[in-house]
């Protein structure tokens, strides 16, 4: 499957609208100001993302995955480098002793994050392509970056991969989002992608 | 799809579902799509201190008031909304549900420690159901808080105790080289002097030989009480370097002010009039070295300690019971060694 620029451009939008609702709900968490912003959208095959991270797929990550399903079905993973999940968990619960890892009360507060952000990015997308999905809670991983994003799966299959950016206390916490999907939902997707833009386009002219 | 109700109208879901959900350790509350509770199981129910009469067929922000306007009451609304499951987790809501231990005395009510997921029907499921209905999930996680804030309090009474010395209660060498490390970075970055004085007892060994070595511990824990009592900004650090040998670390100090501390410190040791027959004063005295630095980039902290150490070494040369310095590594050459 493929997108063109064109049709990035308009998910990038799309993903940026829905973490914006996501960055109300944590500010008013957090009890201060999240900026969330995603940068760019690429479609990439799992190999080359695994390529990509060359030896970063051997870095350790936090994880939070939750499970969408409709016409496109799809596993929706928000990561984190070890030690970033720790500033951030830090920063949202406000506590002043550091932590050296995620303990059981930090996992499930990393759960709630992670499951406000990919609920509002996946509502807004799905919202503006027309698709109902259902959804599953969400669930903690803690392992090594490749592990997490291949586990149990063709790397023949392409995902569709966005950096995401908190702003918050003043620090800077980079995450990275990862849509798997399978080979007939990433062509629905690339259907609905192209549909979009064809409506927008009518209603323009 | 209807929901299946027993005769009072109310949900059942036959024997075999109710010994289940009568049975299940967790609290499990279903609202339908105007957040009325069409569902309470036994286990919240006890830890709510309602029957189910009281809750059954009402809002949920009726049944329980503190509710309305609140992250949860949001995140169920959303959930209604967008179809999507929603956690709320311990550590950032406090404990949304008026649930409580059971057994406690109502008057000292502590309410439990929660941890919410909320699960709502799929689209297809409320079509077919008419209307769209939550699963509430509770799940009372007040022993794994429990657990974690002993875990914690250990870990920074552990973390306290490894950075204190048993002896004289002064910090350790541990504490020492981090303080150190920290504050020569600190120093770096605002351009500020950074000041050490090494103090050490002097005949100490032969202190120990004459007294044993229990006035010898004790002669050291006066000592290092008197370099404490000088040592008295929050930022000031005394620690034990080595056997009779203590550190006084002086963050935004000049040399002039370092050597004036150090001068107050033998002085007052001196003063304690500590005997000590070995002595040529007949009494404990000290020897200073004395060092300070406006670190530079590409010197490391060492350099000071180095330096403290060897002016040490110089006022134990001349004769003791004196502060020593040595010209700072910055300027070396152009400043003469003070005596």
């Amino acid at each position: 499957m493929n997108l063109n620029e064109l049709e990035l451009d308009a998910l990038a939008e799309l993903f940026n609208l829905g973490v914006g609702q996501a960055a109300d709900a944590l500010s008013q968490l957090a009890g201060e100001s999240v900026q969330l912003s995603i940068p760019e959208v690429q479609l990439l095959p799992k190999a080359e993302v695994v390529r990509r991270l060359g030896e970063a797929g051997d870095r350790r990550v936090s994880a939070v995955r939750q499970g969408f399903h409709g016409e496109i079905v799809t596993d929706a993973l928000l990561m984190f480098p070890a030690e970033q999940s720790l500033q951030l968990v830090q920063i949202m619960v406000g506590d002043a002793v550091p932590l050296d890892q995620l303990g059981e009360m930090e996992q499930e507060a990393l759960a709630e994050i992670g499951n406000i952000l990919l609920n509002s990015v996946v509502a807004s997308v799905g919202n503006a392509l027309g698709i109902d999905f259902d959804g599953s809670l969400p669930e903690v991983e803690l392992g090594v970056l490749s592990d997490v994003l291949l586990a149990n799966e063709s790397v023949t299959e392409p995902l569709l991969s966005l950096q995401v950016r908190f702003e918050i206390a003043s620090r800077s916490i980079v995450g990275h989002l990862a849509f798997l999907l399978d080979i007939q939902s990433s062509g629905r997707l690339e259907e609905k992608v192209a549909a979009f833009i064809r409506s927008l386009d009518a209603n323009v002219s | 799809m209807t929901l299946p109700l027993d005769e009072q109208g109310r949900l059942s879901l036959g024997p075999l579902g109710d010994w289940v959900l009568g049975n299940i350790q967790s609290g499990l509350l279903v609202l339908d799509a105007q957040l009325r509770i069409v569902f309470a199981n036994p286990w919240l129910l006890r830890r709510a201190r309602r029957s189910a009469d009281e809750v059954l067929d009402r809002p949920l922000t009726e049944a329980f008031p503190c509710q309305a306007g609140s992250h949860f009451e949001r995140a169920l609304q959303q959930a209604l909304r967008t179809g999507f499951p929603a956690v709320l987790s311990e550590t950032l809501h406090l404990s949304p549900l008026p649930l409580f231990a059971l057994g406690s005395a109502p008057s000292g009510q502590v309410r439990l420690h929660q941890s919410i997921q909320i699960v709502p029907m799929g689209h297809a499921m409320a079509r077919e159901a008419g209307q769209r209905y939550l699963l509430v999930q509770v799940t009372d996680v007040s022993p794994a808080v429990a657990r974690e804030r002993v875990l914690r309090e250990q870990a920074q009474r552990m973390h306290a105790m490894a950075h204190v010395d048993a002896l004289t209660d002064i910090g350790n060498r541990r504490h020492f080289d981090a303080t150190l490390e920290r504050e020569w970075r600190h120093a770096m970055r605002q351009n500020q002097p950074l000041s050490l004085v090494l103090f050490d007892i002097d005949h100490f060994k032969q202190y120990n030989d004459s007294y044993g070595h229990q006035r010898g511990d004790a002669c050291l824990k006066r000592v290092a009480t008197v370099i404490e009592a000088v040592a008295q900004r929050p930022r000031d650090v005394v620690c034990r370097y080595g056997g009779e040998e203590i550190a006084m670390l002086l963050p935004d100090t000049p040399l002039a002010g370092a050597l004036k501390l150090a001068q107050q410190v033998v002085d007052a040791v001196r003063g304690a009039a500590m005997p000590h027959v070995v002595s040529p004063g007949g009494v404990v005295t000290l020897s200073a070295g004395v060092a300070s630095e406006r670190p530079l980039p590409g010197m490391v902290a060492d350099t000071l300690l180095l330096l403290a150490d060897r002016a040490l070494y110089q006022a134990k040369r001349l004769g003791r019971d004196r502060v020593e310095t040595l010209p700072s590594a910055s300027k070396a050459g152009r400043e003469p060694a003070q005596s």
